[in-house]
């Protein structure tokens, strides 16, 4: 430490006497964390999360003509053009070792505040290990709504939670009900995690305060090796929209089964998830022509905001993928955080909070079809408005709200 | 012969002392939270695996089920905790008490089964257990129970950025696991337990109560796993059902034992001392590459020390001269 | 709840439970030969998935005609397993069950970390092949194409490794072996040839299943881990040593899935097949119909 220390010193001192006006670098990096499944089930959300990083990084520590906070210029322009350096850490989705993890990256790599997680279980202890150091952490792309509720001071969410994107749906169902669409029954699908609990439990509260009726209400165990008997009973159960919270594996699985116990559901509206990864298209795409999923990124911006494209081709070069609604939250959350520390002008975690704290990002500036980006007391942006996408010839188009939307919803699904 | 075991007894009770002394004074040089961390998992599955090792090295029932015990003493603990306000060392008794029932009750159709047929049933029971926690709305179901903290207080037994108390207390489970192994060697059940592992027909009809002794082996071995998924649960201040009562927790607790030399008094604790630094460095420097280079590491090893040494890492250590009690 | 419900939950209980069969005989047949378990039964499956998959994607042959190649290729890694791992970990002289157990358990990590090394975690599936996707209905019943060819896949298996194990030399001679492996050396019968081929017919079989399985499931270094368990409880539900055991093991298994799934949760549906475990061993503690 004291070697790097006296390295930078020399260094600036060095450049200084060359350049006498030159902005004399406190800090010539910034170390931020990033904690995700980098082995076990959940790998590749972790090695596609790494993409998104590297991407903003990009961004961040080169000179960008985007219309985003800090792409302008190299580095972060309040700590004297410093750049960023992202460590990364393997929490297996255990939220031990997340705890561990989150521990070691603040102590031993000195980061300034921490990124993740993609599992909320693990968000919970890797938020309380902040805390407790009085680090930040940007809860990227964790939709869980418990998360922001547990009196917190370090904790920052600037995408919406579950409950926000559940509501999303029933504002379209009640629109579409407008519009006389028979929107009457629904049939939930959730695994059993806290993700599927979370998002069941937030579609039962909705449903109920709307007078929607909650047919079947199927919990499974996730990565179960057949879904039949659950598929027969959606089947059996025939409602008006099925809404399934199902990560990758599951949501295969599920559309695989239907078609093969034929059930053809008249239309179905996804919590995301597995329902916006390009794994699951690949595998049965042809099955899901008119699917609907909740998400907060769409690529119809780019109509609007040409940079969404251009930065979607430079995540693509990398990944070979498209941003998917947890890769482009986990972009968007690096640079808030980023543009955070900038203007902290420190690197000091309680400085970051309050620069974080103040943000006000206008969601222009963003490459999400947000409001803008404001965080309440509790650290959530409700200014995050979700969007609903519907799969058509072989893309998707948004199609609520209407402000964003580019094209009518097709309804019943083909 | 009886000179002999007498004597290695007392050298082993030494050496363990002076172990514990050293350890209980490394706080003092390793002030780095990483370490201590480590330091800390260490001796909680130094102290896991010994008290497995009761169970499934010494009276050789081998479980691969114990993540139910452990799952329930980190249950029993919080929702006491969380729900009725009872202090956790209260808890942690409670759990334990509860663990060694339960281990009880599974021991009457358990313990007919031999082999296979019980060690399925051992990860059976367990996943049962898992998924019932996962399906038990009023116990958090998958939402877990988060621990609320308030600040350092031993009453409580929690501690925001110290690491001490719960180092201490890891040190002190895995000295009280030793000892309670260290005792049961020379008791009437070790002799039992040896006698059942042997050869469990040729026990019988030499009068040793077979089915009790085993009963016995499970109630302690289940009791002392549920202190420290109590402990594990105030460690981490966050349980769900599958971080506490996961099959990983089954096999995190037998593998030191196995690596180290089961159904013997030191393996457990080498096995700790070698494997767990060994799964936190490999993750540290390995881990966040995402191409599983720290999988293959950690499962060659496992490979290489099974085939080399079916004896454990302890067969290293151990003298040519033969030590009449040590089998 | 309809009766045309309760058939088709019953019916699809039943394909699902012949394929838990054929994935679970390979280590049926393994332990009966030696008495091992094999802990990496499930990233065997993994493998055949993926060679599947690979054979599909690179040179577009259909799973169902590349299931002979994957079964060979099987064949070839099991015994290569065997003659390079396994069979060192039968010469232990302490200990040898928990040598056994970690040996495949270490293997089961390694294979997962190379599967994730070499073909990334991401999820992989087969999105058109002859069988995937399609269904046949009788009477409202759905039967799909993919699970019904598995189901006859797997009752030939079964028949074929019976007349294989009672009626040809090798056949016997792997009985023999299993009796007693000291004196089959006296007659001229090398006992690791015996074995090494054990271990690839094990292979072989689930790398059948893992064929049929990759035309309508999808794949990623880890999903051996979401069939070893039940395959580890069908084989002891029918009882260790009998491969006839492991088939019955298979179709109970299925049923009990799915008959759980009406009555119960469906998030509790494994309970109802580890409840009818437990209740076998209780009553008959080799399994149905174990030797061992």
């Amino acid at each position: 430490m004291t070697i790097t220390r006296r390295d930078v010193l020399l260094g600036a001192t060095a450049t200084a006497a060359l350049v006498p006006l030159a902005a004399r670098a406190q800090t010539s990096e910034v170390v931020i964390g990033v904690i995700y499944p980098f082995s076990g089930g959940s790998a590749q959300q972790g090695v596609d999360a790494q993409k998104a990083y590297e991407t903003a990084l990009e961004v961040i520590n080169k000179d960008t003509d985007f219309d985003l906070p800090l792409a302008k210029g190299e580095g972060l322009p309040g700590l004297g053009g410093a750049k960023i350096r992202l460590v990364f850490a393997d929490h297996q989705a255990d939220p031990q070792k997340g705890r561990a993890e989150a521990e070691r990256l603040i102590t031993q790599e000195k980061v300034c505040a921490i990124i993740g997680t993609y599992q909320s279980a693990v968000a919970v202890t890797v938020s309380q290990i902040c805390e407790r150091y009085q680090v930040p952490f940007v809860s990227a792309d964790n939709s869980s709504p418990s998360l922001h509720r547990r009196g917190l001071k370090y904790y920052f969410r600037a995408a919406p939670h579950d409950e926000m994107y559940s509501a999303a749906m029933f504002d379209f169902f009640d629109a579409m009900k407008k519009k006389g669409t028979k929107i009457e029954t629904l049939s939930l699908f959730h695994e059993d995690t806290i993700f599927g609990t979370d998002s069941g439990n937030a579609q039962a509260k909705i449903a109920g305060e709307r007078a929607y009726k909650i047919v079947t209400d199927i919990k499974y165990r996730a990565n179960s090796p057949s879904l039949s008997a659950e598929v027969q009973q959606l089947k059996s159960a025939n409602a008006d929209v099925l809404m399934p919270s199902s990560y990758t594996t599951d949501g295969i699985l599920l559309v695989k089964t239907m078609a093969e116990l034929g059930y053809k559901p008249n239309a179905i509206v996804a919590q995301d998830a597995g329902f916006s990864e390009k794994a699951l298209y690949d595998a049965v795409g042809d099955k899901l022509e008119g699917v609907i999923s909740r998400g907060t990124f769409s690529l119809d911006l780019a109509q609007k905001r040409p940079m969404v494209g251009k930065i979607n081709e430079m995540f693509k070069t990398r990944s070979g993928k498209d941003f998917n609604d947890l890769t482009s939250r986990q972009f968007m959350g690096l640079i808030i955080l980023a543009d955070a520390i900038s203007r902290a002008k420190s690197t000091d975690g309680e400085k970051i909070r309050d620069a974080l704290a103040a943000t006000d990002i206008p969601g222009e500036q963003t490459i999400m079809p947000w409001k803008r980006v404001k965080f309440d007391e509790m650290g959530q942006n409700n200014d995050a408005d979700p969007v609903l996408l519907q799969y058509v010839g072989g893309k998707f188009v948004t199609i609520f709200p209407p402000q964003a939307a580019i094209a009518e919803a097709i309804w019943p699904m083909k | 012969m009886d000179k002999d075991f007498a004597a290695r007894r007392r050298r082993d009770l030494i050496i363990a002392a002076v172990l514990a002394a050293i350890a209980a004074l490394t706080p003092l040089f390793v002030k780095d939270v990483v370490v201590q961390n480590i330091l800390i998992l260490t001796l909680m599955y130094a102290g896991l695996s010994q008290s497995w090792n009761i169970l499934s090295g010494y009276c050789g029932q081998i479980s691969l089920g114990h993540a139910l015990y452990f799952g329930l003493g980190a249950y029993t603990t919080e929702l006491l905790f969380t729900k009725f306000g009872v202090l956790p060392w209260f808890g942690m008794l409670a759990g334990g008490v509860v663990s060694a029932l339960i281990a009880m009750g599974l021991g009457y159709p358990f313990f007919r089964l031999r082999g296979h047929y019980f060690v399925i049933a051992t990860i059976v029971i367990a996943e049962i257990g898992l998924l019932l926690f996962h399906n038990w709305e009023w116990a958090g179901a998958a939402m877990g129970i988060t621990i609320p903290i308030r600040g350092d207080s031993w009453l409580k037994f929690q501690f925001l950025r110290t690491k001490l108390p719960y180092f201490y207390f890891a040190l002190a489970l895995c000295c009280l696991a030793w000892f309670v192994t260290w005792w049961l060697e020379n008791s009437k059940w070790g002799f039992w337990w040896r006698a059942v592992k042997d050869n469990p027909d040729a026990a019988e009809s030499l009068g040793v109560d077979v089915f009790n002794s085993k009963m016995g082996a499970a109630a302690v071995s289940a009791f002392l796993v549920a202190v420290g998924g109590s402990f594990y649960a105030q460690f981490v201040s966050y349980i769900d059902p599958e971080s506490v009562m996961g099959f990983q927790f089954s096999l995190l607790m037998a593998l030191p034992a196995v690596l180290g030399g089961i159904g013997t008094l030191w393996g457990p604790v080498l096995g700790a001392a070698i494997l767990i630094p060994l799964t936190e460095l490999t993750r540290f420097k390995l881990g966040g590459s995402g191409r599983g280079v720290d999988l293959i590491v950690y499962g060659t090893l496992i490979v290489l020390i099974s085939l080399a040494l079916p004896r454990g890492l302890l067969s290293l250590f151990s003298r040519p001269k033969k030590t009449g009690a040590a089998r | 709840m309809t009766a045309q419900a309760i058939i088709q939950s019953l019916a699809s209980g039943l394909l699902m439970g012949l394929l838990y069969g054929l994935i679970a005989v390979g280590l049926a047949l393994i332990f009966g030969l030696m008495d091992v378990t094999n802990f990496a039964h499930g990233e065997f499956l993994m493998i055949a998935m993926y060679l599947s998959f690979f054979l599909f994607a690179f040179f577009a042959i259909d799973p169902l005609l590349s299931a002979p190649l994957v079964a060979a290729a099987l064949f070839v890694f099991g015994a290569v397993i065997y003659l390079l791992i396994v069979r060192f970990a039968m010469r232990a002289k302490a200990n040898a069950g928990m040598v056994q157990i970690f040996t495949t358990f270490g293997l089961a990590i390694v294979m997962r970390g190379l599967a994730q090394f070499f073909f990334t975690p991401d999820y992989r599936s087969i999105p058109q092949s002859w069988l995937g996707g399609k269904t046949i209905s009788i009477a409202g019943i759905f039967l799909p194409e993919p699970q019904l060819v598995g189901a006859l896949v797997s009752i030939a298996a079964f028949a074929g490794l019976y007349v294989f194990i009672h009626r040809t030399d090798f056949g016997r001679a792997i009985e023999a072996t299993r009796e007693d492996p000291g004196a089959v050396a006296l007659v001229g019968i090398d006992k690791n040839r015996v074995f090494a081929f054990g271990w690839g017919l094990g292979a072989a079989l689930v790398g059948l299943a893992g064929a049929i399985m990759a035309s309508f499931f999808y794949i990623y270094p880890d999903v051996g881990a979401s069939f070893a368990l039940i395959a580890y409880v069908t084989v002891a539900l029918g009882g260790f040593g009998s491969v006839f055991g492991a088939f019955a093991g298979g179709i109970i298994v299925g049923l009990v899935e799915a008959t759980t799934a009406l009555v119960l949760p469906p998030s509790l549906k494994s309970v109802g097949i580890y409840a009818v475990y437990l209740l076998v061993v209780f009553i008959r503690p080799r399994g149905l119909f174990g030797s061992i």
